[in-house]
Protein backbone atom coordinates (compact mmCIF):
# COMPACT_ATOMS: atom_id res chain seq x y z
CA UNK A 1 0.00 0.00 0.00
CA UNK A 2 2.64 2.53 1.03
CA UNK A 3 4.97 1.29 -1.73
CA UNK A 4 2.20 1.98 -4.23
CA UNK A 5 1.61 5.45 -2.72
CA UNK A 6 5.30 6.35 -3.05
CA UNK A 7 5.46 4.90 -6.59
CA UNK A 8 2.36 6.86 -7.58
CA UNK A 9 3.83 10.07 -6.18
CA UNK A 10 7.08 9.48 -8.04
CA UNK A 11 5.30 8.70 -11.32
CA UNK A 12 3.36 11.95 -11.00
CA UNK A 13 6.65 13.78 -10.60
CA UNK A 14 8.26 11.94 -13.52
CA UNK A 15 5.26 12.73 -15.73
CA UNK A 16 5.88 16.46 -15.51
CA UNK A 17 9.66 16.41 -15.35
CA UNK A 18 11.09 17.81 -18.62
CA UNK A 19 14.27 15.72 -18.31
CA UNK A 20 12.30 12.46 -18.55
CA UNK A 21 10.54 13.56 -21.76
CA UNK A 22 13.69 15.03 -23.25
CA UNK A 23 15.68 11.87 -22.60
CA UNK A 24 12.90 9.70 -24.04
CA UNK A 25 12.57 11.84 -27.17
CA UNK A 26 16.30 12.11 -27.84
CA UNK A 27 17.11 8.47 -27.22
CA UNK A 28 14.13 7.10 -29.16
CA UNK A 29 15.02 9.44 -32.05
CA UNK A 30 18.59 8.11 -31.99
CA UNK A 31 17.37 4.51 -31.80
CA UNK A 32 15.00 5.07 -34.73
CA UNK A 33 17.89 6.39 -36.81
CA UNK A 34 20.10 3.43 -35.80
CA UNK A 35 17.22 1.05 -36.55
CA UNK A 36 16.92 2.40 -40.09
CA UNK A 37 20.68 2.05 -40.53
CA UNK A 38 20.62 -1.57 -39.29
CA UNK A 39 17.64 -2.33 -41.50
CA UNK A 40 19.35 -0.84 -44.54
CA UNK A 41 22.43 -2.97 -43.90
CA UNK A 42 20.23 -6.05 -43.46
CA UNK A 43 18.45 -5.37 -46.77
CA UNK A 44 21.74 -4.95 -48.62
CA UNK A 45 22.94 -8.30 -47.27
CA UNK A 46 19.90 -10.20 -48.49
CA UNK A 47 21.65 -11.83 -51.48
CA UNK A 48 24.57 -13.02 -49.34
CA UNK A 49 22.28 -14.23 -46.59
CA UNK A 50 20.12 -16.18 -49.03
CA UNK A 51 23.21 -18.13 -50.09
CA UNK A 52 23.99 -19.13 -46.49
CA UNK A 53 22.39 -22.31 -45.18
CA UNK A 54 22.08 -21.24 -41.56
CA UNK A 55 22.95 -17.55 -41.76
CA UNK A 56 21.93 -14.80 -39.35
CA UNK A 57 18.43 -13.38 -39.73
CA UNK A 58 16.48 -10.26 -38.84
CA UNK A 59 16.78 -11.03 -35.12
CA UNK A 60 20.57 -11.31 -35.18
CA UNK A 61 21.22 -8.42 -37.50
CA UNK A 62 18.55 -5.89 -36.55
CA UNK A 63 16.55 -6.63 -33.38
CA UNK A 64 19.35 -7.73 -31.03
CA UNK A 65 21.82 -5.05 -32.22
CA UNK A 66 19.08 -2.45 -31.63
CA UNK A 67 18.76 -3.70 -28.05
CA UNK A 68 22.54 -3.47 -27.75
CA UNK A 69 22.28 0.20 -28.79
CA UNK A 70 19.60 0.69 -26.14
CA UNK A 71 21.90 -0.85 -23.54
CA UNK A 72 24.72 1.51 -24.45
CA UNK A 73 22.33 4.44 -24.01
CA UNK A 74 21.18 2.99 -20.66
CA UNK A 75 24.59 3.63 -19.14
CA UNK A 76 23.92 7.36 -19.46
CA UNK A 77 20.12 7.55 -19.43
CA UNK A 78 19.40 5.41 -16.36
CA UNK A 79 21.75 7.34 -14.02
CA UNK A 80 20.22 10.59 -15.32
CA UNK A 81 16.71 9.25 -14.68
CA UNK A 82 17.46 7.99 -11.20
CA UNK A 83 19.82 10.68 -9.94
CA UNK A 84 17.06 12.87 -8.52
CA UNK A 85 14.88 10.12 -7.05
CA UNK A 86 16.13 10.52 -3.48
CA UNK A 87 18.76 13.27 -3.78
CA UNK A 88 16.15 15.86 -4.80
CA UNK A 89 13.94 14.90 -1.84
CA UNK A 90 16.86 15.47 0.47
CA UNK A 91 17.69 18.78 -1.21
CA UNK A 92 14.10 20.06 -1.15
CA UNK A 93 13.52 18.97 2.43
CA UNK A 94 10.76 16.57 1.40
CA UNK A 95 12.70 13.52 2.61
CA UNK A 96 12.05 14.28 6.32
CA UNK A 97 8.42 14.85 5.35
CA UNK A 98 8.26 11.40 3.71
CA UNK A 99 9.93 9.81 6.73
CA UNK A 100 7.52 11.60 9.07
CA UNK A 101 4.60 9.88 7.33
CA UNK A 102 5.78 6.69 9.00
CA UNK A 103 6.75 4.95 5.75
CA UNK A 104 9.45 2.34 6.31
CA UNK A 105 12.60 3.40 4.41
CA UNK A 106 12.48 0.20 2.36
CA UNK A 107 8.98 1.12 1.15
CA UNK A 108 10.17 4.59 0.11
CA UNK A 109 13.07 3.06 -1.82
CA UNK A 110 10.93 0.34 -3.41
CA UNK A 111 8.22 2.83 -4.39
CA UNK A 112 10.74 5.06 -6.12
CA UNK A 113 12.40 2.05 -7.74
CA UNK A 114 9.06 0.82 -9.09
CA UNK A 115 8.35 4.24 -10.60
CA UNK A 116 11.75 4.23 -12.32
CA UNK A 117 11.10 0.70 -13.61
CA UNK A 118 7.75 1.78 -15.08
CA UNK A 119 9.48 4.52 -17.06
CA UNK A 120 12.27 2.20 -18.18
CA UNK A 121 9.78 -0.52 -19.18
CA UNK A 122 7.96 2.00 -21.38
CA UNK A 123 11.26 3.06 -22.91
CA UNK A 124 12.23 -0.55 -23.63
CA UNK A 125 8.81 -1.36 -25.10
CA UNK A 126 8.90 1.64 -27.43
CA UNK A 127 12.36 0.65 -28.65
CA UNK A 128 11.27 -2.95 -29.07
CA UNK A 129 8.15 -1.86 -30.96
CA UNK A 130 10.28 -0.83 -33.97
CA UNK A 131 11.53 -4.31 -35.02
CA UNK A 132 8.36 -6.05 -33.79
CA UNK A 133 6.07 -3.80 -35.83
CA UNK A 134 8.06 -4.43 -39.01
CA UNK A 135 8.37 -8.15 -38.39
CA UNK A 136 4.63 -8.35 -37.80
CA UNK A 137 3.64 -6.37 -40.89
CA UNK A 138 5.89 -8.06 -43.48
CA UNK A 139 6.00 -11.47 -41.81
CA UNK A 140 9.74 -11.59 -41.19
CA UNK A 141 11.14 -14.66 -39.50
CA UNK A 142 11.83 -13.68 -35.89
CA UNK A 143 13.76 -15.91 -33.54
CA UNK A 144 11.41 -15.23 -30.64
CA UNK A 145 13.44 -17.25 -28.13
CA UNK A 146 16.61 -15.32 -28.83
CA UNK A 147 14.78 -12.00 -28.85
CA UNK A 148 13.04 -12.82 -25.55
CA UNK A 149 16.38 -13.75 -23.95
CA UNK A 150 18.01 -10.57 -25.23
CA UNK A 151 15.02 -8.49 -24.04
CA UNK A 152 15.14 -10.14 -20.62
CA UNK A 153 18.87 -9.39 -20.38
CA UNK A 154 18.23 -5.82 -21.44
CA UNK A 155 15.43 -5.41 -18.88
CA UNK A 156 17.53 -6.95 -16.12
CA UNK A 157 20.47 -4.71 -16.91
CA UNK A 158 18.30 -1.59 -16.89
CA UNK A 159 16.74 -2.71 -13.60
CA UNK A 160 20.24 -3.22 -12.20
CA UNK A 161 21.42 0.20 -13.37
CA UNK A 162 18.29 1.76 -11.84
CA UNK A 163 18.98 0.07 -8.49
CA UNK A 164 22.58 1.30 -8.55
CA UNK A 165 21.32 4.79 -9.47
CA UNK A 166 18.89 4.84 -6.55
CA UNK A 167 21.59 3.68 -4.15
CA UNK A 168 23.85 6.52 -5.32
CA UNK A 169 20.97 9.00 -5.07
CA UNK A 170 20.35 7.90 -1.46
CA UNK A 171 23.86 8.86 -0.42
CA UNK A 172 23.92 12.47 -1.58
CA UNK A 173 21.83 15.60 -2.00
CA UNK A 174 23.67 16.45 -5.23
CA UNK A 175 21.85 14.79 -8.11
CA UNK A 176 24.76 15.28 -10.53
CA UNK A 177 27.09 13.56 -8.10
CA UNK A 178 24.67 10.63 -7.86
CA UNK A 179 24.55 10.33 -11.67
CA UNK A 180 28.35 10.37 -12.01
CA UNK A 181 28.78 7.83 -9.18
CA UNK A 182 26.19 5.52 -10.75
CA UNK A 183 27.86 5.78 -14.15
CA UNK A 184 31.28 5.00 -12.69
CA UNK A 185 29.99 2.00 -10.72
CA UNK A 186 28.13 0.67 -13.77
CA UNK A 187 31.18 1.03 -16.01
CA UNK A 188 33.35 -0.59 -13.35
CA UNK A 189 30.95 -3.54 -13.17
CA UNK A 190 30.97 -3.80 -16.95
CA UNK A 191 34.74 -3.73 -17.36
CA UNK A 192 35.91 -5.36 -14.13
CA UNK A 193 37.19 -8.43 -16.04
CA UNK A 194 38.80 -6.63 -18.97
CA UNK A 195 42.26 -6.65 -17.40
CA UNK A 196 42.05 -10.37 -16.68
CA UNK A 197 40.80 -11.07 -20.21
CA UNK A 198 43.62 -9.02 -21.72
CA UNK A 199 46.01 -11.22 -19.76
CA UNK A 200 44.30 -14.31 -21.18
CA UNK A 201 42.58 -15.35 -17.94
CA UNK A 202 38.95 -16.36 -18.46
CA UNK A 203 36.23 -17.98 -16.39
CA UNK A 204 37.42 -16.76 -13.00
CA UNK A 205 35.67 -14.75 -10.29
CA UNK A 206 36.25 -11.47 -12.14
CA UNK A 207 34.47 -12.90 -15.16
CA UNK A 208 31.52 -13.82 -12.96
CA UNK A 209 31.56 -10.38 -11.37
CA UNK A 210 31.43 -8.57 -14.70
CA UNK A 211 28.02 -7.46 -15.95
CA UNK A 212 29.12 -7.97 -19.56
CA UNK A 213 29.64 -11.72 -19.04
CA UNK A 214 26.03 -12.29 -18.01
CA UNK A 215 24.57 -10.03 -20.66
CA UNK A 216 26.57 -11.52 -23.52
CA UNK A 217 25.27 -14.98 -22.61
CA UNK A 218 21.68 -13.71 -22.73
CA UNK A 219 22.29 -11.91 -26.03
CA UNK A 220 23.10 -15.35 -27.50
CA UNK A 221 19.64 -16.49 -26.48
CA UNK A 222 20.69 -18.45 -23.39
CA UNK A 223 19.02 -17.67 -20.06
CA UNK A 224 20.75 -19.21 -17.07
CA UNK A 225 19.86 -19.03 -13.39
CA UNK A 226 23.46 -18.01 -12.67
CA UNK A 227 23.02 -14.88 -14.80
CA UNK A 228 19.60 -14.02 -13.38
CA UNK A 229 21.01 -14.52 -9.86
CA UNK A 230 23.84 -12.07 -10.62
CA UNK A 231 21.39 -9.34 -11.60
CA UNK A 232 19.17 -10.19 -8.62
CA UNK A 233 22.06 -9.93 -6.17
CA UNK A 234 23.20 -6.55 -7.46
CA UNK A 235 19.63 -5.20 -7.37
CA UNK A 236 18.96 -6.47 -3.84
CA UNK A 237 22.29 -5.20 -2.48
CA UNK A 238 21.82 -1.77 -4.08
CA UNK A 239 18.25 -1.37 -2.79
CA UNK A 240 19.26 -2.63 0.67
CA UNK A 241 22.06 -0.05 0.80
CA UNK A 242 19.64 2.72 -0.22
CA UNK A 243 17.11 1.60 2.44
CA UNK A 244 19.84 1.44 5.06
CA UNK A 245 20.95 4.96 4.19
CA UNK A 246 17.39 6.27 4.52
CA UNK A 247 16.95 4.47 7.83
CA UNK A 248 20.08 6.23 9.07
CA UNK A 249 18.65 9.57 7.93
CA UNK A 250 16.45 9.86 11.03
CA UNK A 251 19.46 9.39 13.26
CA UNK A 252 21.83 11.52 11.19
CA UNK A 253 23.63 14.36 13.02
CA UNK B 1 -14.81 16.00 22.88
CA UNK B 2 -11.79 17.21 24.85
CA UNK B 3 -10.19 14.81 27.30
CA UNK B 4 -7.18 15.26 29.53
CA UNK B 5 -5.51 12.00 28.52
CA UNK B 6 -1.81 12.49 27.82
CA UNK B 7 -1.11 12.10 24.11
CA UNK B 8 2.58 12.91 23.96
CA UNK B 9 5.20 12.16 26.57
CA UNK B 10 8.89 12.96 26.11
CA UNK B 11 11.31 11.86 28.81
CA UNK B 12 15.04 12.60 28.93
CA UNK B 13 15.13 13.32 25.21
CA UNK B 14 18.49 14.43 23.85
CA UNK B 15 19.72 15.05 20.33
CA UNK B 16 22.97 16.32 18.84
CA UNK B 17 22.99 18.08 15.49
CA UNK B 18 25.87 19.51 13.48
CA UNK B 19 28.31 18.60 16.22
CA UNK B 20 26.54 20.39 19.07
CA UNK B 21 23.86 19.54 21.60
CA UNK B 22 20.59 20.72 20.08
CA UNK B 23 18.25 19.24 22.68
CA UNK B 24 19.27 18.01 26.12
CA UNK B 25 17.31 16.07 28.72
CA UNK B 26 13.93 17.32 27.53
CA UNK B 27 10.91 16.24 29.55
CA UNK B 28 7.58 17.33 28.18
CA UNK B 29 4.06 15.98 28.00
CA UNK B 30 0.99 17.14 26.18
CA UNK B 31 -2.66 16.26 26.65
CA UNK B 32 -5.41 16.18 24.05
CA UNK B 33 -6.96 19.60 23.57
CA UNK B 34 -3.89 21.45 24.80
CA UNK B 35 -2.17 24.09 22.69
CA UNK B 36 1.48 24.38 23.69
CA UNK B 37 3.49 27.37 22.57
CA UNK B 38 7.16 26.48 22.23
CA UNK B 39 9.31 29.58 22.54
CA UNK B 40 13.00 30.14 22.26
CA UNK B 41 15.63 32.24 20.58
CA UNK B 42 17.23 31.11 17.32
CA UNK B 43 19.12 27.85 17.83
CA UNK B 44 17.30 27.03 21.06
CA UNK B 45 16.38 23.57 19.73
CA UNK B 46 12.74 24.16 18.86
CA UNK B 47 12.85 22.81 15.30
CA UNK B 48 14.90 19.77 16.36
CA UNK B 49 12.37 19.06 19.11
CA UNK B 50 9.48 19.32 16.68
CA UNK B 51 11.22 17.14 14.08
CA UNK B 52 11.60 14.45 16.74
CA UNK B 53 7.96 14.80 17.75
CA UNK B 54 7.02 14.46 14.07
CA UNK B 55 9.11 11.31 13.67
CA UNK B 56 11.51 12.84 11.15
CA UNK B 57 14.46 12.62 13.56
CA UNK B 58 15.35 9.91 16.06
CA UNK B 59 16.55 11.08 19.51
CA UNK B 60 20.02 10.05 20.67
CA UNK B 61 18.64 9.36 24.14
CA UNK B 62 15.33 9.35 25.98
CA UNK B 63 11.87 8.13 25.12
CA UNK B 64 8.95 9.53 23.17
CA UNK B 65 5.54 8.01 23.72
CA UNK B 66 2.65 8.82 21.46
CA UNK B 67 -0.80 7.74 22.56
CA UNK B 68 0.85 5.35 25.03
CA UNK B 69 3.04 3.69 22.38
CA UNK B 70 6.78 3.88 21.81
CA UNK B 71 7.10 6.35 18.95
CA UNK B 72 10.85 5.88 18.48
CA UNK B 73 10.65 2.18 17.71
CA UNK B 74 7.33 2.44 15.93
CA UNK B 75 7.45 5.62 13.82
CA UNK B 76 4.64 4.25 11.64
CA UNK B 77 2.08 5.17 14.33
CA UNK B 78 2.72 8.80 13.35
CA UNK B 79 1.12 8.19 9.96
CA UNK B 80 -2.37 8.73 11.36
CA UNK B 81 -1.58 10.49 14.63
CA UNK B 82 0.79 13.31 13.68
CA UNK B 83 0.49 16.22 11.26
CA UNK B 84 3.67 18.27 10.82
CA UNK B 85 4.31 21.60 9.20
CA UNK B 86 8.09 22.17 9.14
CA UNK B 87 9.57 25.67 9.32
CA UNK B 88 9.76 26.08 5.55
CA UNK B 89 6.98 23.99 4.08
CA UNK B 90 8.80 21.39 1.96
CA UNK B 91 6.93 20.74 -1.28
CA UNK B 92 7.46 18.90 -4.55
CA UNK B 93 7.72 21.79 -7.01
CA UNK B 94 6.46 19.74 -9.99
CA UNK B 95 3.12 18.85 -8.39
CA UNK B 96 -0.03 20.94 -8.31
CA UNK B 97 -1.69 21.86 -5.03
CA UNK B 98 -4.35 19.19 -5.53
CA UNK B 99 -1.75 16.54 -6.47
CA UNK B 100 0.18 17.41 -3.32
CA UNK B 101 -2.86 16.83 -1.19
CA UNK B 102 -3.74 13.62 -3.03
CA UNK B 103 -0.17 12.34 -2.59
CA UNK B 104 -0.16 13.27 1.10
CA UNK B 105 -3.50 11.52 1.54
CA UNK B 106 -2.18 8.35 -0.13
CA UNK B 107 0.98 8.40 1.97
CA UNK B 108 -1.19 8.67 5.09
CA UNK B 109 -3.30 5.74 3.94
CA UNK B 110 -6.42 7.81 3.23
CA UNK B 111 -8.76 6.73 0.46
CA UNK B 112 -11.23 8.69 -1.64
CA UNK B 113 -11.45 12.35 -2.53
CA UNK B 114 -13.38 13.53 0.53
CA UNK B 115 -10.42 14.41 2.82
CA UNK B 116 -8.68 16.34 0.03
CA UNK B 117 -11.82 18.26 -0.92
CA UNK B 118 -12.58 19.01 2.73
CA UNK B 119 -9.18 20.54 3.40
CA UNK B 120 -9.25 22.49 0.12
CA UNK B 121 -12.58 23.93 1.22
CA UNK B 122 -11.44 24.63 4.81
CA UNK B 123 -8.27 26.44 3.80
CA UNK B 124 -9.81 28.10 0.72
CA UNK B 125 -7.23 26.52 -1.60
CA UNK B 126 -9.73 26.10 -4.46
CA UNK B 127 -8.49 29.01 -6.62
CA UNK B 128 -4.94 27.70 -6.59
CA UNK B 129 -5.69 23.96 -6.68
CA UNK B 130 -4.35 23.58 -10.23
CA UNK B 131 -1.21 25.63 -9.74
CA UNK B 132 2.11 23.87 -9.35
CA UNK B 133 3.82 24.30 -5.99
CA UNK B 134 6.98 25.66 -7.61
CA UNK B 135 5.26 28.94 -8.51
CA UNK B 136 3.42 29.52 -5.23
CA UNK B 137 4.26 32.49 -3.02
CA UNK B 138 5.78 31.82 0.40
CA UNK B 139 2.43 32.40 2.11
CA UNK B 140 0.64 30.07 -0.30
CA UNK B 141 3.30 27.40 0.23
CA UNK B 142 2.77 27.75 3.96
CA UNK B 143 -0.99 27.28 3.56
CA UNK B 144 -0.46 24.20 1.39
CA UNK B 145 1.96 22.79 3.97
CA UNK B 146 -0.65 23.41 6.66
CA UNK B 147 -3.29 21.69 4.53
CA UNK B 148 -1.04 18.62 4.18
CA UNK B 149 -0.58 18.59 7.96
CA UNK B 150 -4.33 18.81 8.61
CA UNK B 151 -5.45 16.44 5.87
CA UNK B 152 -5.67 13.27 7.93
CA UNK B 153 -7.24 14.93 10.96
CA UNK B 154 -4.27 14.15 13.23
CA UNK B 155 -4.47 13.84 17.01
CA UNK B 156 -1.24 15.84 17.33
CA UNK B 157 -0.57 18.89 15.19
CA UNK B 158 3.04 20.06 15.11
CA UNK B 159 3.49 23.55 13.67
CA UNK B 160 6.93 25.08 13.27
CA UNK B 161 6.67 28.84 12.71
CA UNK B 162 3.33 28.42 10.91
CA UNK B 163 2.65 32.15 10.63
CA UNK B 164 5.81 32.72 8.56
CA UNK B 165 4.93 34.76 5.46
CA UNK B 166 1.21 34.78 6.24
CA UNK B 167 -0.67 38.06 5.93
CA UNK B 168 -2.79 39.31 8.88
CA UNK B 169 -5.98 37.77 7.47
CA UNK B 170 -4.28 34.41 7.00
CA UNK B 171 -2.74 34.65 10.47
CA UNK B 172 -6.19 35.19 11.98
CA UNK B 173 -7.46 32.22 9.99
CA UNK B 174 -4.56 30.11 11.26
CA UNK B 175 -5.45 31.01 14.85
CA UNK B 176 -9.04 30.04 14.23
CA UNK B 177 -7.96 26.68 12.77
CA UNK B 178 -5.74 25.99 15.80
CA UNK B 179 -8.58 26.83 18.20
CA UNK B 180 -10.96 24.67 16.18
CA UNK B 181 -8.58 21.70 16.19
CA UNK B 182 -7.95 22.05 19.94
CA UNK B 183 -11.68 22.19 20.61
CA UNK B 184 -12.01 18.95 18.66
CA UNK B 185 -9.52 17.27 21.05
CA UNK B 186 -6.37 17.67 18.99
CA UNK B 187 -3.14 18.50 20.80
CA UNK B 188 -1.17 21.28 19.15
CA UNK B 189 2.49 22.30 19.49
CA UNK B 190 3.21 25.70 18.04
CA UNK B 191 6.77 26.90 17.75
CA UNK B 192 7.31 30.59 17.17
CA UNK B 193 9.50 33.59 17.88
CA UNK B 194 6.47 35.79 18.30
CA UNK B 195 5.25 36.03 21.89
CA UNK B 196 1.95 37.57 20.81
CA UNK B 197 1.25 34.46 18.73
CA UNK B 198 1.62 32.27 21.80
CA UNK B 199 -0.43 34.46 24.13
CA UNK B 200 -3.20 34.67 21.50
CA UNK B 201 -3.78 30.95 20.91
CA UNK B 202 -1.90 28.80 23.42
CA UNK B 203 -3.14 27.33 26.68
CA UNK B 204 0.39 26.58 27.82
CA UNK B 205 3.85 27.90 27.09
CA UNK B 206 7.28 26.29 27.25
CA UNK B 207 10.59 28.03 26.77
CA UNK B 208 13.57 26.17 25.36
CA UNK B 209 16.98 27.60 25.80
CA UNK B 210 20.25 26.05 24.60
CA UNK B 211 18.40 22.80 24.15
CA UNK B 212 17.02 22.65 27.68
CA UNK B 213 13.51 23.32 28.91
CA UNK B 214 13.69 26.43 31.09
CA UNK B 215 10.01 27.15 31.62
CA UNK B 216 6.74 25.26 31.29
CA UNK B 217 3.56 26.82 32.59
CA UNK B 218 -0.11 27.49 31.84
CA UNK B 219 -1.42 30.51 29.99
CA UNK B 220 -4.89 30.77 31.38
CA UNK B 221 -4.96 34.30 32.78
CA UNK B 222 -3.71 37.77 31.84
CA UNK B 223 -1.22 37.50 34.69
CA UNK B 224 0.23 34.32 33.12
CA UNK B 225 0.59 36.09 29.79
CA UNK B 226 2.33 39.09 31.30
CA UNK B 227 4.60 36.82 33.35
CA UNK B 228 5.53 34.89 30.19
CA UNK B 229 6.78 38.07 28.58
CA UNK B 230 9.05 38.77 31.52
CA UNK B 231 10.21 35.16 31.85
CA UNK B 232 11.09 34.93 28.18
CA UNK B 233 13.20 38.07 28.19
CA UNK B 234 14.92 37.07 31.44
CA UNK B 235 15.94 33.74 29.89
CA UNK B 236 16.83 35.27 26.52
CA UNK B 237 19.04 37.96 28.01
CA UNK B 238 20.72 35.49 30.35
CA UNK B 239 21.47 33.52 27.22
CA UNK B 240 23.14 36.46 25.57
CA UNK B 241 25.18 37.06 28.69
CA UNK B 242 26.22 33.41 28.74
Amino acid sequence: MSIAAVAHLELRRLRVRPLAWLLAALTLGWLAWRYLFLLDTFMKMQVKLAAMADGPGFTDLVAVPLLAELLQLSFVVVPLMTMTLIASDRRQGTLPLLLSTGQPPSHIVLGKYLAALCWLALWLLLALAMPLALAGSVHLDLDLGKLAAATLGCALMMATLAAIGIACSAFTSQAALAAVAALIIALALWTVNSGARAAGVEGGFLDWLAMSTHLQIMARGVVGTNDIAWFGIVIVVSLALASRRLADERGRR
Amino acid sequence: MTTTRVLLRMAGVARRRAGRVAVDDLNLSLARGEVLGLLGVNGAGKSTTLAMVAGALRPDAGTIELDGQDFIDRPEIGRQLVGWLPETAPLWPELTVREHLQASASLRGLRGKAPVEAVIERLALGPMARRVAGVLSQGQRQRLGLACALLHDPALLVLDEPANALDPVQTAELRSIIAERAAAGCAVILSTHVLAEVTAVCTRAAILHQGRLRHDGPLTSDADRQALDKTFFTIATSAEAA
